[in-house]
């Protein structure tokens, strides 16, 4: 069982009861000159997940671990947009990679650096938790899954939220500090502080070449 | 009821986003004001915290409460626990407490932590439920995992929740979040809610003014009551 140096006690976890979850590193998001740059974002703060994530992923499919991708997006129609959501944002808007947040829409896909492999799952949710209203609990729950490693962005709103959901769910949380993102430094620090503290509140923090050594 | 409230002067926009709402579609969420996390002798005063930071928000909390019933608002309760033979309580929840000093289920200064039942998992007098009000008992930090809460809102119209409680960073965060994803337009109060460390309630307030207020808006509790049209 690999054991791991972390915040706030070492994080141990099975390889046959994880899996790398990758949380909406969608073009929108990331891309520059995409909807997160328009709204005055620092997208380079995002982009710098990029090359350890793309090293931790092909280490974890070289190991034949599971992953799962993730994307934030809605119904070209709307019908799964709640309405104080809509009003608050510019979902479904023309943006510079098609429509907002809307699947199917070039910039609500995967970035090219991270793209999913064959038969890697993709779970398309409509909120900032991975587990509201799709198939998350039921695909882990399937697979036997324990311990999950959260990747992803933004490190405050969707792995926040996610982490959340999991703990809540009895899942083993490690949030991976180099490979989580925020527009935000000081939430970044912030969130990757709540996240360890009271003895691990939501899980465990630590930085991506530990795992790596560790598989 | 004709009772509304709204447009409340909030953070980062006049809340609720669709002007104003009827009171009897919106519910007042007090979250986990038990005895345990904020009462003189629970287990994080004995832990050595300063109780006065989870105390913080009881005052203002309790004239809200007043007003609200007033109203004849739904008022929800909720409270953090776990049944007596722990059969839901998650095995690193449980080793997690215990590596605090803190093991849940284990004998604490008001009974056994965060069980059901026992005196520390109480709510405290200054804001206890009334008759009629109701109470979810909820195993995780969100109020919605495990719950009927989206149930009974749903049931009875509920679209709006006006959110108080502790901790703010933990569980009043997460059950917002929760909301949020479900669709209710949230309200946020910061002299209704507090946290062990106010570097973390400070931010987590902060959080949910970004990007036009991503699950929603920050107030006080004077503000919601100045914004009410009987």
């Amino acid at each position: 069982m690999p054991t791991i140096d972390a915040e706030p006690t070492p994080y141990s976890f099975d390889l046959d009861s994880a899996a790398l979850l990758v949380i909406d590193m969608q073009r929108d998001f990331l891309l520059p000159g995409g909807f997160g740059e328009s709204l005055g974002n620092d997208v380079s703060q995002l982009r710098r997940t990029i090359e350890p994530l793309a090293a931790l992923m092909s280490a974890w499919r070289a190991a034949g671990l599971p992953i799962i991708h993730t994307r934030e997006g809605h119904e070209p129609d709307l019908s799964d947009c709640p309405p104080a959501k809509l009003a608050r944002g510019a979902i479904g808007q023309q943006g510079a990679f098609g429509r907002i947040l809307i699947r199917g829409e070039y910039g609500h896909d995967i970035i090219d650096e991270l793209r999913p492999a064959g038969g890697e799952v993709v779970v398309d949710k409509p909120g900032k938790g991975a587990f509201y209203a799709t198939e998350l609990a039921e695909i882990l729950d399937k697979q036997g899954i324990k311990s999950l490693i959260v990747t992803g962005v933004t490190t405050e709103v969707c792995v926040h939220t996610t982490v959340r959901e999991a703990n809540d769910r009895g899942y083993e949380c490690l949030v991976l500090a180099d490979c989580v993102g925020s527009y935000f430094p000081e939430f970044q620090r912030v969130g990757l502080q709540m996240i360890a503290a009271q003895g691990g509140i939501f899980g465990w923090v630590a930085e991506s070449p530990a795992l790596i050594a560790a598989i | 009821m004709t009772a509304r409230i709204g447009p409340v002067k909030a953070n980062p926009y006049l809340w609720p986003y669709d002007g104003s709402v009827p009171a009897d579609r919106t519910a007042l969420v007090c979250i986990d004001w038990q005895t345990d996390f904020c009462g003189p002798g629970g287990y994080v005063d004995a832990m050595g915290y300063d109780i006065a930071l989870t105390r913080a928000g009881l005052p203002a909390t309790a004239r809200l409460l007043a007003h609200c019933r007033e109203l004849g608002m739904l008022v929800i309760h909720t409270r953090e626990g776990h049944d007596p033979d722990l059969s839901d309580l998650p095995a690193n929840k449980r080793w997690r407490s215990a590596q605090i000093g803190a093991e849940i289920g284990g004998p604490g200064p008001c009974g056994r932590i965060l069980v059901r039942g026992e005196p520390g998992w109480e709510i405290v007098p200054e804001v206890a439920p009334a008759p009629g009000e109701v109470i979810v008992d909820k195993p995780g930090k969100g109020a919605f995992y495990a719950t009927n809460l989206d149930l009974v809102l749903r049931t009875r119209g509920i679209t709006h929740l006006i959110l108080t409680g502790i901790t703010t960073d933990v569980c009043v965060h997460t059950t917002m979040r929760e909301a949020n994803d479900r669709g209710y337009e949230c309200l946020i109060l910061s002299d209704c809610t507090g946290a062990t460390d106010p570097d973390n309630h400070a931010a987590a307030l902060h959080m949910v003014t970004m990007q036009g207020g991503v699950f929603g808006c920050v107030s006080t509790s004077d503000d919601v009551i100045a914004a009410t049209e009987v």
